[in-house]
C-alpha cells in the first residue's frame, strides 16, 4: 500500500479521537519565548514552548547563568517556574514570586520530581539542573525517560530546560546549546564573564543551521548578597 | 408547610451507610450497656433480619442460629455522624430546621416552593439527597411539624398531605407510631383502638377526663391538628465522620478505603451546605494528623490523596480501630479565570503534586526560597509555594553571573603569595590561581554565639580544560579556608 493511502486509512480509523495525527505535526508552528538574553534570542528565535531545551557545558561555562536568565525572563512574564536542583547548589537571590525550588540530592529524586511537575502541568518553565550529579548515574538514565518528559510537555506551554555537564537528552531536545566561558578582570576586579554558546541542535527553526551558530554574550557579577564589594 | 425526613431502622442504616457492601443484607445491631460481648442483645434489626426471624432483645448467642444475618455492634459515633449528615441535608434546603429526634428532622418549607417547585418536587429532592448520604428515608410534607413527623413515620417513600387533609391521611397509621409510652399503648389496645383514626374519633373531653393533658396532646397529634411552632436547630456547623472497625487495621492501604468513604461523605455534606474546607483533622484512635490546605477545597479524591501522603510520611504507631475525620468548614473559593491570566498550575492539582514531591525529597526541600533579612551568607528559608502570588520579579537590567554553591562549603588548602591565594586544592580538585580578586571582608552577628566573619576571594584557577572561577573564603577566627561555590 502506498504511503498516502496508508496515511489516509490510519487518519480515518483514528476518527475523532486524534484529529489529523500526521498533518498537524508537520505544519505546527510553535510559540517561542525569550531567554532573557537578547543575543541568544536573536540567533535562536527564543525557546519553543512544549519542547525540551538543553544547555550543557563544564564548570564555569555559563550554563547556570543561562538557566537562571531563562527562569527570570519567565517570571517577569508572571509565569510559574520550577527549578529541580539536582545537587542543592542553587543560590537564592533575586528569584521571587511564583518560583518553586525542589532541592534534590540524587538522580532518582531529580527525575521523579521533574516527572511529577511535568505531569501536574501549569508551569511556564521547569528547569532540571543535573550538572553536579554523578555522571555515571546520568548516563544510565534510559533515553525513554527524556522521551517521556518530551511527550509530557508536548502540546502544553511548558518549557523543560535541562542543564548538565554533557548532553544527555540527545534527540529529545529541540534546542541544544553547548556553553563555554572565560572571565574578564579589570584592576583585579571581576568585570564580567564572556560566554560562548554553540547551538548544537535547533529543530524548530529550520532557517538556522546548527553547528555554525556561535553566539557570544556577557554575564555580569550581581551585587545582591554581597555587601563588601564595590 | 413542613417536611419531615425520617430514617427507619436508624441504627442499622447509620452502620450500613459507610459499608455499601451491606446493602440489601439482613443486619442486626447488638449492644450491651455493660460492654460485655457475652451480654450483647439485639437492639435493632432491619426488615430483612426481622423476616429471617430476628427479634429485638435476642442475645448474640441466639443470633448464631441465623447464619444469613450480619451482626454489627452499635456505634454511637456513627449514629451521630449520620444524624449530623441528616441535618446537613435538611440545611441545604432551608435554614429553618428542627432536630426532632436522632432519626428525624423537620424542615420549614415556607417560601421554598418558589425556589424548588411544588411540595411534591421538594419531597422528591429531599428523598434523593438523603439517598446520596447513604440513608434510605421516608419523607412527608404536611401543614404542621407534628403531622409531617407522624406521616413520615407511617408512610414509606414520599407523601404530601394537602392542607386540611391531615386527619384523613393519617387515619390508617398504626397507633404504636404515635408514642413509645407502653402504658398508654396498652390502654389503647385494651380499648380496642389500633389506628390514629380509632383514637382521633374519641371525644377530646372524655380523653382529658381519663388520660389527662398528655392524652389530649396525643389526641391532637392523632388528628393532625397540632399547632406548635418549629424549634430551629441553631448549633454551629460541624463536619465529622467516624467509623468504628470490628477488626483493627495495621496497613495503610486498607486505611485508604476507610478514609475515602469518610471523606466522600464529608465532601458531600460540605457541598450540601455550600461549603469547602481548608483544614482536615484525622483521628486514628488517639493519633491525630492535621492537614492544612492553602485554599478551601471540596474535592474528596484530592483530600484523600493528601491525607495518604501525609500518613505515609507519618504513619500511626499502632493498628487502628477507630477512624474519625473532621473538616473545618470555610467559604468555597470563587475564582473567575480571565482569558489572559498568566500560566500557573491549578491550586488543587498543585497541592497534590507538591505533597508527592515532598514525599520524595523531604518536606523542607520543596517550596519557594526566601532570602532572610541578614548579611549572613546563604541565609534563606524555604516557604510554601504559592501559585497565586503576584509577580514581584522584574527583568534584570543585565544578565547576571550565577554562583553554584557547595553545601556545606568544602574545606580547602590554599597557598598564599603576598597575602593572596596562589594555589588551591579541595575535594580532589587542585590548580594554580591565575587571578585572585579580594579580599572582601565581612562579618556579622557578633552579639550572638554563632557570629561569623570571612575574607572572600574570587579566584580563577587555570586547568588543562580551561579556567574556572571559584568563590573561596578564609575564616579569620581560625585561618581555615573554604570553597563556597563556583561561578557558572
Amino acid at each position: 500500500m502506498v504511503a498516502p493511502a496508508l496515511r489516509a486509512q490510519l487518519e480515518s480509523s483514528f476518527g475523532e479521537r486524534i484529529t489529523t495525527p500526521f498533518t498537524d505535526l508537520g505544519r505546527r508552528v510553535g510559540e517561542t519565548v525569550s531567554t532573557g538574553i537578547a543575543a541568544l534570542d536573536a540567533r535562536t528565535g527564543g525557546l519553543l514552548r512544549g519542547a525540551i531545551t538543553e544547555i550543557y557545558g563544564g564548570a564555569s561555562s555559563g550554563k547556570t547563568s543561562m538557566m537562571l536568565s531563562i527562569l527570570a525572563a519567565a517570571m517577569t512574564r508572571d509565569e510559574a517556574c520550577a527549578l529541580v536542583d539536582g545537587h542543592d547548589s542553587f543560590s537564592p537571590g533575586m528569584h521571587s514570586g511564583k518560583f518553586l525550588w525542589v532541592r534534590c540530592h540524587n538522580v532518582t529524586q531529580a527525575l521523579k520530581s521533574t516527572d511529577l511537575l511535568l505531569q501536574g502541568g501549569g508551569f511556564g518553565v521547569v528547569a532540571l539542573d543535573v550538572s553536579d550529579l554523578d555522571a555515571k548515574a546520568l548516563q544510565e538514565v534510559p533515553l525513554s525517560t527524556w522521551f517521556r518528559f518530551q511527550r509530557s510537555i508536548e502540546k502544553t506551554p511548558t518549557i523543560l530546560t535541562i542543564v548538565s555537564r554533557m548532553g544527555i537528552a540527545k534527540t529529545c531536545a529541540s534546542l541544544a546549546i553547548r556553553a563555554a566561558s572565560d572571565f574578564e578582570f579589570e584592576d583585579r576586579l571581576l568585570a564580567h564573564s564572556v560566554t560562548m554558546a554553540e547551538i548544537v541542535r535547533l529543530r524548530f527553526n529550520p532557517g538556522l543551521k546548527p553547528g555554525f551558530k556561535n553566539v557570544c554574550f556577557n554575564f555580569y557579577p550581581s551585587l545582591s548578597g554581597s555587601i563588601a564589594r564595590p | 408547610m413542613f417536611a419531615s425526613i425520617f430514617i427507619p431502622h436508624f441504627q442499622v442504616q447509620s452502620l450500613a451507610r459507610n459499608e455499601p457492601e451491606l446493602s440489601g443484607k439482613a443486619i442486626a445491631v447488638v449492644h450491651s450497656d455493660a460492654g460485655d460481648p457475652a451480654l450483647q442483645k439485639v437492639v435493632e434489626a432491619n426488615v430483612a433480619a426481622v423476616q429471617s426471624g430476628v427479634e429485638p432483645g435476642m442475645t448474640r448467642l441466639r443470633l448464631q442460629h441465623f447464619p444469613g444475618v450480619t451482626i454489627r455492634q452499635r456505634s454511637v459515633a456513627q449514629e451521630n455522624s449520620a444524624h449530623a449528615a441528616l441535618l446537613d441535608c435538611a440545611g441545604g434546603f432551608s435554614p429553618r430546621v428542627e432536630d426532632a429526634a436522632h432519626d428525624t428532622v423537620v424542615i420549614d418549607l415556607e417560601g421554598l416552593d418558589r425556589l424548588f417547585g411544588s411540595y411534591a418536587v421538594i419531597a422528591d429532592q429531599l428523598y434523593d439527597q438523603t439517598i446520596l448520604l447513604g440513608l434510605q428515608p421516608n419523607v412527608a410534607v404536611a401543614a404542621n411539624p407534628d403531622a409531617a413527623i407522624c406521616a413520615s413515620r407511617g408512610f414509606e417513600g414520599t407523601r404530601v398531605i394537602p392542607r386540611g387533609m391531615e386527619r384523613k391521611q393519617l387515619a390508617s397509621i398504626p397507633l404504636a407510631l404515635l408514642t413509645a409510652e407502653q402504658p398508654f399503648l396498652e390502654t389503647m389496645f385494651r380499648w380496642g383502638l389500633h389506628t390514629f383514626d380509632d383514637f382521633a374519633a374519641l371525644p377530646p373531653v372524655k380523653i382529658s377526663e381519663r388520660l389527662g393533658q398528655a392524652g389530649v396532646r396525643l389526641h391532637t397529634l392523632a388528628r393532625g391538628a397540632s399547632a406548635r411552632p418549629l424549634d430551629p436547630h441553631m448549633e454551629p456547623l460541624r463536619f465529622e465522620e467516624t467509623m468504628e472497625l470490628d477488626d483493627a487495621i495495621a496497613m495503610l492501604e486498607p486505611l485508604r478505603f476507610v478514609l475515602s468513604r469518610l471523606v466522600d461523605q464529608i465532601c458531600h455534606r460540605l457541598r450540601m451546605r455550600h461549603r469547602a474546607t481548608h483544614e482536615v483533622h484525622v483521628h486514628l484512635d488517639a493519633y491525630e494528623r492535621v492537614l492544612q490546605l492553602p485554599m478551601p477545597v471540596c474535592d474528596s479524591k484530592m483530600i484523600v490523596e493528601l491525607l495518604m501522603l501525609d500518613l505515609e510520611s507519618h504513619p500511626p504507631k499502632a493498628a487502628v480501630t477507630r477512624v474519625s475525620v473532621e473538616a473545618i468548614p470555610a467559604k468555597p473559593r470563587a475564582v473567575q479565570n480571565g482569558l489572559f491570566v498568566p500560566l500557573s498550575p491549578e491550586p488543587e492539582k498543585l497541592e497534590v503534586t507538591l505533597a508527592r514531591i515532598a514525599h520524595v525529597v523531604g518536606k523542607g526541600n520543596v517550596g519557594s526560597p526566601e532570602v532572610l533579612d541578614t548579611h549572613r551568607p546563604d541565609a534563606f528559608r524555604v516557604s510554601r509555594f504559592d501559585s497565586m502570588k503576584p509577580a514581584t520579579a522584574t527583568a534584570p537590567s543585565f544578565p547576571s553571573l550565577a554562583l553554584r554553591r557547595f553545601r556545606p562549603p568544602l574545606e580547602a588548602t590554599v597557598k598564599l603569595s603576598n597575602g593572596a591565594p596562589r594555589w588551591i586544592a579541595f575535594q580532589g580538585f587542585f590548580g594554580p590561581v591565575t587571578t585572585a580578586s579580594g579580599p572582601w571582608k565581612s562579618s556579622g552577628e557578633w552579639w550572638q554565639q554563632d557570629h561569623w566573619a570571612r575574607e572572600e576571594w574570587d579566584v580563577r584557577v587555570g586547568t588543562q580544560k580551561g579556567s574556572m572561577l571559584f568563590r573561596v573564603y578564609c575564616d579569620p577566627n581560625n585561618g581555615r579556608w573554604f570553597a563556597e561555590g563556583v561561578y557558572d
